[in-house]
């Protein structure tokens, strides 16, 4: 017993001593970085003289607004082709809309209401949704509806020890899935056997240390894909190995919301409850840009979701207090208020998502409706 | 994608704004679909049998594909002109003729517009809106300006008009132009629209520059994008430019007949009157006139045309909206109608009745739409227009007996067995003895399901008989006289009958039944003759199934309207899944599938295992212990030796038996399965083997459990902090669950740890159960019956105060937050930190709980559970080992009556004044944060009426909750939130 106790204690303070060398290393690689970089990009791009992008009146305009939910939306995705949209609402329904004629092509209701995230398929055959119940209920959108008209699940994915916050097909594979959770995990899921093919984080050292919140996969290189958690922190993830993770970036200073990667594959933008949109770059691990607004009072509004225009050139970031703002990724300006212009939502943006080809923005927001936003203007797609 | 291009250039001009969004999408639908549709067109068109429009229609399908090119250029064209518009008035004489063309139907258009009934509603609506309009109408000449921005121009001139007839009546013309916009989507927009163009012309004309002016135009209308961006769609852009072609060459054959160059010529002379400024007057005349070409708002269809575009006749294809009866041709349907949540109904009028005239055809799609859409989109369409709460019967226009039903009362008729055919708004009278079904003052029309709850009772002078014959005090007609005269039931005297649903009759006032109305020959015959109604062939035993809920299908939009959502919500251990698993035992008829059972089952097994795991280790410990005792006794001096030595020795003493075995010890076979167990419990994979492993160790678990060692083990359980309290329920009937054909009771269920998941949230959907039917109900207990309560319980993990998702429960009626009673002396280590006391643990998650911006004014019911542990314990353990409790000192004598009876007038028990301290201190703390009052209920989670009682409780504080509105504060106290004395 005695010897037991001893090594406990013993054990603590070597823990003790191990956590101080990890902090002081990482205070001396804050440091370091910080001399390295001396410019972030919007000071090296007015260097270079290079102006803000401007948006006239007509270049980002309200097409559609898809109407039907009851509920506020949470969550919503586009299929690689055939504009479509998928979107989870709290009225405990997925509505798959098609784009073009703003009409439902299927509301499917859920087993559980309380829903977070939904993602569409790559071949655009099925639906993906999580939350509260912690599993991620796969729809195939071809299946028989039972007698009362609903679409039966096709496939529970359950293992999770927490809610599933978000959830994405790993591009160009249907069979694949990746979703994090509030255990503080990420998982890639198999859906044809349902099983879990690799656990990032947990119980690791590397992994998250809160609930993670949000995923986004390297559209140049799906086998890296990137995380943000309540431990605000982002992590980068090659999904072959599972044991740790890739990289971690540290520099906000509230929940990592949102992340997305850049169109380019080598960066990847995170928003945050500090009010903070930040650029990071996976090669070097640099904090490449923040995307702050500075408002006259101090009450800071969180960021909740996060998209980027194709070219990467523009960052929609919603708001909590309902801003949706158009920033000049460059510039680190802000280009555009959605949230204020005419037809605009009536409560926050909570869900953002670019249609493949980027022609097109579509915004869900809490008060149920969700907008098509075009490009208009010469500019056509940017 | 040109064509796109074209209309927007069109309307922008030089910026030559062109919509990439547009490209993308210009998919198949149209291709596809609209082809289809033109046989179809041709074979209705004969009916029509004029032959111009059987051309027009033809074209409106045609030039899906073809007209891109043509297109292109013509848009290319209009840019041109309107540049040059911008600044010279030197225009091409085509498209001055299409400007006037467009413009002096508008006028003629506009001149109706004031006739439609609907209009004078929208005009209602509008006319608070109409602020901004007066203030462009400062100026007379902007008010033409700003229509041609609004481009809800129908009623444009017709202002105009009165502009020119007298200049102070611009709230006059703007009120017309509202209803011009009325008809269209997006009333409010556009009205926002046009005070915004409005000031734009404003300022331009303290300019006075002629020739900016023109431009002014243009930019007020880019800046006003949403306006007409909405309005654009991709496809029926396509179609609609298409159509313009056609439109085109179907007016070019008109224009010689009529004069529609007249009225554009008066209203530059008006502007000329006004004397401002001549020239620019004539640029934006000019320029409405273009604007409104692609999508020209005309209000009212002049002989039938679309509402939107104004174009095409009565013989084009339309759809309707079911409310305002708005049409709108197949180009302008998708954009008027939106994503259509509630049917086929304009924008504008979503979430407002529709015309009851028009309550057929839900869910009857039409020609058109199936066109346009797809079979998925359709099938969505119609169920929300069949299903959506905004489209159904207004209960309150069918009147029962002379009373207008409630929702719930709807719902009882639509659901009962043999439902009215065919319910439409009128007064009925209902015979809930015979289920006898009429109309108000005429014959009986149906015989439906007996002894609904809906309506008042029956008058005698319902169905305005004369005969002086009474059934079930109601007068008869004169038919029914005669089929009963025909049947042959004795009639003479003015009898009153009493008719019952299977068609017993007998004279009231008297025992004897008289005979059977249908079984009599040729009863069935004779109805039919004098066309009364017969009882349908399902026509049985309706009471039981208006009282089983279950097997009723509660219509969506009403299942989510009267569902209560409860949110339990508990730390760990407080009993949130016990509570979950009883009110599903005691509202659910089958609780559990036979899949959770079986889950269930290994889960209770595998936990056995686990406790035996537990006490395995503990009686290895025991035995070291003791033989550390004894070898200390029998050599004192290697006393320090003998601990470290103690493990190397202890193996010795199992393998060689050398030492003197301890009470503890057990034989080799046991110790070998005590080895695997333990061994698998190391590793943590014993779900992995386990199910397999049942069969096999079956036989041993009965030794095990019988052998005297464990015995004594488990005699010092209290010892085992590992062991929870629930095992020992399992472990003494270990051998009995063990087996393979073991069924868990709904007591074990409830005892099992881990049966639900606590990694998720669970919910249920429950209705109290209904009361047995007597006299004394009523009707209102009647709908109780219908409101529905969802439990929905989180996990408590992860609830902090920077959670998530707790805002997701911002509609939830009541949380319901359990507290453990018995973890006053409990503690546990929360983080790095010392251990923490339990319950102060659960005072601070209730803290960041009942502060939580998304619980705000929210109902909190406190349930202390637990409570039959906590009264044992209380009288061993002192509350004040709780420091929050550390002032409690019982007044009461320890000198009490022992027994369970919570009457007040006898002596409480300790722990009924305990947990009445307990409930005092929640209570104050909760009214410290929150000003409110907090309910309080102790309950056993373990036995059903507890928790019943407990959720009966939080049911009669929503309901109090509702009904507090509708009485005044003396009436309070006559509502005693006790569950049971509720009624009425």
């Amino acid at each position: 017993m005695a010897n037991k106790e001893m090594s406990v204690t013993e054990l603590r303070e070597k823990h003790m001593a191990a956590a101080e060398t990890v902090n002081s290393l990482r205070e001396r690689l804050k440091q370091k970085r910080l001399l390295l970089l001396d410019t972030d990009i919007a000071g090296y791009a007015r260097a270079q003289g290079r102006s803000a992008v401007t948006f006239g009146p007509t270049d980002l305009v309200c097409c559609r607004t898809l109407q039907g939910h009851a509920g506020k939306v949470y969550s919503l995705d586009w299929t690689p082709e055939k504009n479509r949209i998928v979107s989870a609402s709290q009225d405990g329904r997925l509505i798959v809309w098609n784009a073009l004629t703003s009409q439902k092509t299927h509301a499917i209701k859920l087993p559980c209401a309380w829903v977070m995230t939904c993602a569409f398929s790559p071949n655009g055959h099925s639906v993906a949704s999580g939350g509260l119940d912690s599993v991620c209920s796969i729809f195939n959108l071809n299946s028989p509806a039972d007698k009362d008209g609903n679409l039966p699940v096709s496939r529970m994915l359950s293992g999770h020890k927490g809610y599933v916050s978000c959830c994405q097909y790993v591009p160009e594979e249907d069979t694949h899935l990746i979703t994090c959770s509030g255990d503080q995990t990420c998982v890639l899921w198999d859906i044809t056997t349902g099983l879990r093919t690799s656990v990032f984080g947990g119980e690791f050292q590397s992994g998250h240390t809160a609930d993670v919140l949000s995923v986004s996969i390297n559209g140049m290189n799906s086998r890296m894909f990137v995380s943000g958690s309540c431990d605000t922190t982002a992590r980068l993830w090659d999904t072959r190995v599972a044991s740790r993770a890739v990289r971690t970036f540290h520099g906000h200073e509230g929940d990592v919301n949102a992340v997305k990667f850049f169109p380019d594959g080598n960066r990847f933008g995170t928003g945050s409850d500090d009010g903070t949109c930040q650029l990071f770059d996976i090669r070097t691990g640099h904090q490449l840009q923040v995307y702050q607004q500075q408002h006259s009072d101090n009450e800071v509004s969180h960021v909740i979701s996060i998209a980027f225009s194709i070219s990467g050139r523009l960052l929609f970031a919603g708001y909590s207090n309902g801003d949706c703002y158009v920033w000049d990724t460059l510039l680190a300006k802000v280009v555009l208020n959605l949230g204020s212009v005419q037809n605009s939502h009536q409560n926050r943006v909570s869900c953002l998502g670019l249609s493949a080809d980027g022609s097109a923005l579509c915004t869900g927001s809490w008060d149920t409706n969700l907008k098509i936003w075009a490009f208009g203007g010469h500019r056509r797609v940017i | 994608m040109p064509s796109t291009r074209g209309s927007f250039s069109g309307v922008v001009g030089e910026d030559g704004v062109q919509y990439s969004f547009a490209m993308e999408y210009s998919g198949p639908p149209v291709t596809f679909d609209i082809p289809k549709a033109v046989p179809i067109d041709v074979e209705t068109i004969p009916v029509a049998s004029v032959v111009a429009q059987v051309s027009l229609s033809d074209k409106l399908s045609l030039p899906v594909v073809q007209p891109i090119l043509p297109l292109d250029n013509r848009s290319k064209m209009f840019s041109k002109e309107l540049k040059l518009l911008g600044c010279e008035p030197t225009v091409s004489p085509t498209s001055v003729i299409d400007g006037h063309e467009c413009v002096s139907k508008e006028i003629t258009l506009g001149s109706e517009a004031s006739v439609s009934p609907h209009s004078v509603t929208a005009f209602e609506s509008g006319v608070t809106d109409n602020q901004d309009c007066v203030l462009s109408g400062e100026l007379c000449r902007l008010g033409a300006l700003e229509f041609s921005n609004g481009r809800y121009g129908s009623s444009e001139l017709l202002e105009m008009v009165n502009v020119c007839q007298s200049r102070s009546s611009i709230s006059h013309g703007n009120s017309h132009e509202l209803v011009g916009g009325a008809g269209s989507s997006g009333m409010f927009e556009f009205s926002e629209g046009i005070g915004k163009s409005g000031e734009l012309f404003g300022s331009s004309c303290e300019l006075r520059a002629s020739t900016d002016f023109g431009k002014e135009n243009l930019d007020a209308n880019i800046s006003n994008p949403p306006d007409w961006a909405s309005s654009e769609s991709v496809l029926s852009l396509d179609r609609r430019s298409s159509e313009v072609s056609s439109f085109r060459s179907a007016n070019g054959k008109n224009l010689s007949t009529s004069d529609f160059k007249r009225p554009v010529v008066t209203f530059r002379g008006v502007d000329t009157d006004s004397s401002v400024n001549e020239e620019s007057s004539i640029f934006e005349a000019k320029n409405s006139g273009f604007q409104k070409e692609p999508y020209n708002e005309a209000k009212k269809g002049k002989g039938g045309s679309c509402y939107r575009c104004s174009k095409g006749n009565r013989f084009t294809e339309k759809e309707v909206c079911i409310v305002c009866d708005a049409k709108y041709c197949s180009n302008c349907v998708l954009r008027a109608m939106g994503s259509m949540p509630e049917g086929r109904k304009c924008v504008s009028c979503i979430g407002f009745p529709i015309d009851e005239s028009k309550r057929g055809n839900l869910g009857k799609c039409s020609r058109l739409l199936k066109r346009l859409l797809n079979q998925l989109e359709i099938q969505q369409i119609m169920k929300a227009e069949k299903l959506c709460e905004a489209n159904q019967l207004p209960p309150e226009y069918i009147l029962v007996n002379g009373k207008p039903l409630s929702h719930e009362e709807l719902v009882i008729l639509h659901s009962c067995p043999n439902p009215p055919k065919k319910l439409k708004p009128g007064n009925y009278w209902y015979d809930k003895v015979s289920g006898f079904w009429g109309k108000e003052g005429q014959k009986p029309s149906q015989i439906i399901s007996p002894h609904l709850s809906v309506g008042g009772p029956i008058n005698a002078d319902a169905s305005n008989g004369n005969t002086q014959v009474y059934i079930n005090g109601r007068e008869i007609t004169k038919v029914e006289l005669r089929m009963l005269q025909l049947v042959g039931v004795q009639c003479a005297g003015n009898p009153h009958f009493w008719v019952n649903d299977d068609g017993s009759y007998q004279e009231e006032g008297q025992k004897n039944t008289r005979g059977y109305l249908w079984g009599k020959a040729g009863a069935k015959l004779v109805c039919a003759l004098l066309s009364l109604p017969i009882p349908s062939k399902s026509a049985n035993s309706c009471g039981e199934q208006v009282h089983n809920l279950d097997a009723r299908a509660v219509p969506d939009y009403l299942g989510q309207r009267t569902l209560q959502k409860l949110l339990l919500v508990g730390h760990y251990g407080s009993g949130t899944s016990t509570i979950f698993k009883q009110a599903k035992i005691l509202y659910k008829a089958t609780p559990f599938s036979y899949e959770e059972r079986e889950n269930i089952k290994l889960k209770i097994q595998s936990n056995l295992y686990n406790y035996l795991g537990i006490l395995l280790e503990g009686r290895e410990h025991f035995e070291e212990e003791t033989l550390a005792d004894m070898r200390s006794n029998q050599s004192s001096d290697e006393s320090s030796a003998a601990i470290t030595s103690l493990s190397p020795l202890m193996t010795q003493g199992a393998t060689d038996g050398n030492f003197a075995k301890t009470i503890y010890s057990i034989g080799p076979r046991l110790k070998s399965f005590s080895d695997w167990l333990l061994k698998a419990m190391a590793l943590g994979n014993l779900d992995a083997i386990f199910p397999a492993a049942t069969r096999e160790y079956a036989p041993v678990i009965e030794d095990l459990w019988n052998n005297a060692a464990i015995q004594v083990t488990y005699s010092r359980r209290n010892e085992l902090k590992m062991l929870p309290t629930v095992a020992s329920y399992f472990l003494e009937r270990a051998a009995d669950i063990l087996r393979t054909d073991y069924e868990p009771s709904d007591v074990d269920i409830l005892y099992a740890e881990g049966v639900t998941s606590s990694n998720g949230l669970i919910s249920m959907e429950f209705s109290f159960a209904q009361p047995e039917p007597d006299d004394s109900i009523s009707t209102a207990d009647q709908h109780d019956s219908l409101l529905r309560y969802q439990l929905v319980r989180v996990p408590a993990r992860g609830l902090g105060e920077n959670c998530k998702w707790l805002e997701m429960f911002e509609d939830v009626r009541m949380v319901i937050f359990c507290v453990a009673l018995s973890d006053y002396d409990q503690f546990c280590i929360d983080g790095n930190g010392p251990p923490m006391n339990k319950m102060l643990l659960s005072r601070r998650f209730f803290e960041s709980i009942i502060t939580h911006p998304t619980f705000d004014q929210m109902d909190f019911l406190l349930i202390l559970n637990k409570f039959d542990l906590f009264e044992e314990k209380i009288e061993d353990i002192p509350l004040s080992l709780c420091e929050w409790f550390d002032d409690f000192h019982p007044v009461t004598s320890r000198h009490r009556s022992n027994g369970n009876s919570s009457n007040i007038n006898s002596n409480p028990t300790l722990g009924q004044v305990a947990f009445h301290y307990i409930a005092v201190k929640f209570k104050r703390l909760y009214s410290s944060l929150t000003g409110r009052k907090l309910f309080v209920s102790s309950v056993r989670g373990l036995e059903p009426t507890s928790v019943d009682s407990a959720l009966k409780y939080a049911r009669e504080i929503l309901k109090w909750d509702e009904e507090r509105i509708n009485f005044t504060l003396s009436e309070y106290s006559i509502y005693s939130t006790e569950a049971s004395s509720f009624s009425q």
